[in-house]
């Protein structure tokens, strides 16, 4: 119980930044729910007064009745539950929205200050769930879970010590039932359907996973013959989701039924009582037509409760995995910046790394040094350490044991954006983004005019072909940069990184799958713009050094331990 | 026997799908729950009229006509039975119609997964996996309000009302004759808005699914924006992104709020216009029609059916955004439902030579929407062949062994495959399942043993990885294969193709993007699979495994030509 509070804490403090607008939603909710009451209540009560007064006028007797407030009344209340409805849904949904922009950005920037270990760690599809989805169910939590309550109790309370002017005793059986039935819906109901609730979003996670693989493995699927059989895991992944669904609807509407039940009951139990008051000529029949009717509409706070709080456990769920994803320790203070000039020198000393999630270490006691504006590759097979190694080098990832010094400082306790500034990595697999080959190239560089981005394409030779392409540097490259080919892909990237000004470089395999003319051309104007800055490149081995011009020194990379070689 | 049976898109016909119809034809599948969820449904409205005439009446009784409560007390419980009755059938609507929504849901999922297995690996290349996903779950998901709330309660909303009706006529037929009056003002208002509503909900549909897209994209770029230091830009861009959405949604919101205040008003106003036509009659101020037989129940009795006559249209309007988010997940997996089928849903006729596996004639083959993109080609893969083919990337190379792997129909010509023949396949970027290393071998071989498994990984060379893995088999694997390198992830999809013993194997660029290392053990397998008696196409470049093939073909001017080896 207090672990769950405790969960739930960050997300209800930033509601508390709100919290003028939390309040102001629920008067308003609350407003329309009394509005609803009054109009129906002094209605009652005015037509038994009526009714009363005929009688007596028809029997001769002296009756007098003021027609004209309780009309008033009756009118103003009708006006006001339609406008303060219409207001309140408008306002409550408004800032509902705008929580939602808040903790959309909020994750999304716990999100950029992972470092590479983490990221690795996660899977694309559910980082797309937890932005979405989850942040989607606290929006169920702000408006169905916090706001109905306040505003049931809050009713029953109001209601309660209105009725008990004229009606004590009936009132304290409204106030102990539907206090009763007000713990039900929401602590119970909660409580009741947790644990299937939390299961739900497992569910749908896990029916989105298997649907991704079965996009992605389409062609070993359908190859293998196997599709049947994943297809078979799907259904059943889906029917365990539903079985669940299917329970966790059965209570809710078990819940409801009771509900309906226990409010139905009050009204003729209050009926009931005030009619005894009523013999006994404790009360007037304007009063206790004005109860009934009132108990009677009273049941409209409480019929939204059960449905909400049953899912209380998927809001938990999410909340969980939120925390999971922004509780990660805040990564070092990141203060000191980088040297200006155009190369800088790398002094690596006994560097060891060891991942978390792995048995051996991925770097061996690995010590080089490369003075500033020099080359150096370094070989060694998919596995050997190069991307850890190029990780640690641009201070994306921090050293088990051992020192680096990039330009006399340790690169993960350069600020970021020093090391943005001053570090320019091709990587191995390349991300492209879904929009423009223009926006592309311009996430180096947005300043960058459609002039410098074709001369960066010339360099990469691919400027005659994005000139014949119907849309030029419009053209979209699609998920993952799929509408371009591997080497086309690589060369954008490359593209890209040559709209910068870094002083070190690390290039991971510049030239894979890119023909041998091409690489020489691409080459020659990397040469070119390589000049005066520390470079290393990373590849699995060396096919010709015509490739890598001016490279001074070669290591090579086993197993994560690094071999000078002497270059000829 | 048919491969991959379709069941929504009527080829031939060419008739097209719309959201509504797709809609229509899920609620026929469950029309009797359906019907009898609604029908609960109105036994409970039934007996709320039950109630609310009870009440007047005893109200009636207890203050004009002045009789003990003790002495009603048999009315008294006939209520309360009835209170509890209509809890009963509110209990049996609500779980007949989730069963008819989780039926039709499971229904729906299932035809959008066929329709994705009919349009097959080169269609859903070009596409989102994230968003694919997000149809077949979020968006089918998104059906269960409408089955399970707004259809039968539009079957409630026709009936219903009409039974207060013919009630409150009976009661004071003034009273009904301006309920009557203002119904036929509130659909007016409905339709008007809803309109409006339906078309703005569809448009945030759309933005709520590039939302994600942009999201996913972002997120997988992650080290990218970090490298450039752009994550604070990509960071505002997430925050526009989301606000326009908001944005967008308020829109949506303010008109779609506008119906259910319209009704909120219809339905104050009657209670108002009832409450004080009522009291004026039962003062004796109105002296025509009915008003003058008032009695304090008959006017009770209105009074307190006005609201529950516009109650089910209230309900309605507040499942109202059930509908439009219905309609639009139904217009985006109705997209996808009427995509035309790439994958060919006949069997393929067994090739006329005894030895061949799989002969193509005269084949071209066209996409949707570019035109032919191959051929007339003709081709014959004996058993045992080795076969290289290369040509420039886009030649058309990887279009050829989609053809050969079924992936995609020739649009003219005769293709013909030994029937019922499974095969391995084998490209640049072997795809990782979400799970363990078992979880990805079982993809080839779903009945394979644990030994075989281990034997098939030893001899693609994953045997080191494995002695090294703590759960052995039972090792997750991550997406996009993070937790293995490019040249591991290959070595796995080797072993799938050592596991499968399938007589084909299709390789599409195997060697492309690998290290010279895992380079010659693909290279190596290649051999020893060949020497297995396994018949192998390749798609190539890569001049090692072209002289190690039997045959070569290659792609010049659109044309496949076999070159001697």
């Amino acid at each position: 119980m207090i672990h769950i509070l405790r969960d739930f804490r960050p997300w209800l403090q930033l509601l508390v930044r709100r919290r003028r607008r939390f309040l102001c939603g629920a008067l308003l909710v609350w407003m329309t729910l009394i509005a609803g009451l009054a109009l129906l209540g002094l209605s009652g009560w005015f037509i038994t007064a009526s009714a009363l007064a005929g009688i007596a006028l028809a029997l001769g007797m002296p009756a007098r009745l003021d027609v004209y407030v309780p009309g008033g009344g009756i009118r103003f209340f009708a006006l006001l539950r339609t406008i303060a409805r219409y207001i309140e849904r408008l306002y409550n949904h408004n800032t509902v929205l705008t929580l939602l922009a808040d903790l959309r950005y909020r994750v999304f920037g716990h999100l950029t200050r992972l470092d590479d270990a983490s990221l690795h760690r996660q899977r694309a599809s559910d980082w797309l769930s937890r932005l979405t989805a989850d942040i989607d169910t606290l929006d169920n939590f702000y408006l169905r879970i916090l706001v109905p309550p306040v505003v049931a109790l809050l009713s029953v309370v109001v209601i309660s010590l209105f009725v008990a002017i004229w009606l004590p005793g009936v009132a304290l059986l409204m106030a102990i039932t539907l206090g009763l039935l007000w713990l039900i819906v929401t602590l119970v109901t909660a409580m009741w359907g947790f644990s299937r609730s939390y299961q739900q979003v497992a569910d749908q996670e896990s029916l989105r996973r298997l649907v991704v693989d079965q996009v992605q493995a389409s062609a070993e699927l359908m190859s293998y013959r196997s599709a049947q059989w994943h297809r078979s895991l799907i259904t059943i992944q889906e029917q365990q989701a539903h079985s669940n669904q299917r329970r966790l609807g059965h209570k809710t509407a078990l819940i409801n039924g009771l509900v309906s039940a226990v409010a139905g009951l009050l009204v003729i139990a209050v009926l009931w009582l005030s009619s005894l008051g009523f013999v006994e000529e404790l009360v007037a029949a304007p009063i206790l037509v004005m109860a009934v009717l009132i108990a009677l509409g009273l049941n409209e706070a409480f019929i939204a409760l059960p449905s909400s709080f049953i899912k209380l456990g998927a809001s938990y769920a999410a909340v969980r995995r939120l925390n999971e994803l922004t509780s990660a320790p805040p990564s070092h203070e990141k203060q000191t910046s980088l040297p200006k000039a155009l190369g800088l020198a790398i002094n690596v000393t006994q560097l060891s790394l060891l991942y978390s999630t792995s048995l051996q270490p991925s770097l061996n006691f690995v010590s080089f040094q490369l003075p500033a504006g020099k080359r150096a590759v370094i070989t060694g097979s998919s596995g050997a350490g190069k991307s850890s190694l190029a990780s640690v080098l641009t201070g994306r990832l921090e050293p088990t044991e051992g020192d680096v010094l990039v330009g006399g400082e340790r690169p993960w306790q350069v600020a970021a954006q020093s090391r943005a500034s001053h570090f320019a990595m091709l990587t191995q697999s390349v991300d492209l983004f879904d929009d423009s080959l223009a926006e592309n190239l311009r996430i180096a560089n947005p300043s960058a005019n459609d002039e410098l981005l074709w001369e960066v394409l010339a360099a990469v030779a691919l400027a005659d072909w994005v000139k014949q392409l119907p849309k030029g540097l419009d053209t979209a490259v699609g998920e993952k940069g799929q509408q371009l080919s591997g080497g086309q892909a690589r060369r954008v990237a490359l593209a890209r990184l040559m709209l910068r000004n870094p002083s070190v470089v690390i290039l991971d395999e510049p030239f894979a799958a890119i023909d041998a003319a091409t690489a020489q051309h691409i080459a020659a104007s990397l040469d070119q713009w390589l000049a005066n800055r520390t470079v290393i490149y990373f590849v699995h081995q060396i096919s010709s050094l015509n490739l890598l011009p001016r490279v001074e020194f070669h290591w090579h990379l086993v197993d994560g331990k690094l071999q000078q070689y002497l270059i000829e | 026997m048919r491969d991959i049976i379709d069941p929504m898109v009527t080829e031939g016909t060419g008739a097209t799908l719309t959201p509504r119809r797709w809609l229509q034809a899920l609620a026929k599948q469950q029309r009797k729950r359906l019907l009898g969820a609604a029908l609960f449904g109105v036994l409970a409205g039934g007996q709320t009229i039950v109630v609310v005439v009870g009440i007047a009446w005893l109200i009636e009784q207890l203050v004009v006509q002045g009789r003990s409560p003790i002495a009603l007390w048999p009315v008294f419980a006939l209520l309360a039975g009835s209170v509890v009755l209509r809890a009963v059938f509110q209990w049996g609507y609500e779980t007949l119609s989730l069963e008819a929504s989780l039926r039709i849901r499971q229904l729906a999922r299932g035809q959008l997964l066929d329709k994705l297995s009919a349009l097959g690996p080169v269609w859903l290349t070009g596409q989102h996996s994230g968003s694919i996903a997000n149809q077949a779950v979020e968006h089918v998901d998104a059906l269960e309000g409408y089955f399970a709330r707004f259809y039968p309660q539009l079957r409630i909303t026709l009936l219903l009302p009409l039974l207060i009706l013919a009630v409150a006529g009976w009661l004071d037929y003034l009273v009904a004759v301006f309920l009557l009056l203002s119904a036929p003002l509130i659909p007016l208002f409905m339709a008007l808005v809803g309109m409006g509503a339906e078309r703005l909900n569809r448009d945030q549909f759309v933005a709520v699914s590039r939302l994600s897209a942009h999201f996913i994209d972002r997120v997988r770029g992650m080290t990218t924006l970090q490298l450039f230091g752009r994550t604070a830009a990509a960071q505002q861009d997430v925050w526009y992104a989301t606000d326009g959405y908001r944005r967008l949604s308020m829109r949506t919101l303010r008109l779609a709020f506008l119906s259910s205040a319209v009704l909120e008003f219809f339905s104050s106003v009657a209670i108002a216009v009832v409450a004080m036509y009522v009291g004026f009659g039962l003062l004796g101020y109105i002296e025509y029609g009915p008003s003058t037989s008032l009695t304090l129940f008959s006017g009770l009795a209105v009074l307190l059916l006005a609201p529950e006559f516009f109650q089910p249209l209230r309900t309605l309007s507040q499942h109202y955004h059930d509908r439009a988010a219905a309609l639009g997940a139904a217009e985006s997996v109705v997209n996808i439902l009427n995509e035309p089928s790439l994958v060919s849903p006949h069997a393929p006729m067994t090739p006329s030579s005894p030895t061949a596996i799989i002969e193509i004639d005269a084949v071209c083959v066209a996409y949707p929407g570019r035109g032919q993109v191959l051929g007339p080609i003709a081709l014959s893969i004996q058993q045992g062949d080795v076969i290289a083919i290369s040509g420039e990337s886009g030649s058309g190379k990887s279009t050829l062994l989609a053809l050969l792997a079924g992936f995609i129909a020739p649009s003219s010509g005769d293709y013909r495959r030994v029937a019922d023949s499974h095969y391995a396949w084998l490209d640049q970027q072997p795809c990782l399942l979400h799970g363990s290393l078992l979880d990805n071998l079982r993809l080839a071989a779903p009945q394979a043993s644990r030994e075989e498994m281990s034997v098939a990984l030893q001899r693609a060379g994953f045997g080191p990885l494995l002695a090294k893995l703590p759960s052995g088999l039972d090792s997750l694997i991550g997406e996009r294969g993070m937790g293995l390198s490019g040249g591991q992830a290959q070595r796995l999809a080797l072993a799938r193709v050592y596991l499968s013993k399938a007589p084909l194997v299709l390789l599409d660029e195997p060697t492309a993007s690998l290290d010279q290392e895992t380079e010659q053990a693909v290279m190596a397998a290649l051999l020893e699979l060949a020497q297995e008696g396994r018949t192998l196409v390749i798609a190539t470049h890569h001049p090692e495994v072209i002289a190690a093939a039997q045959r070569h073909f290659a792609f010049a001017h659109g044309q496949l030509v076999e070159v001697a080896t």
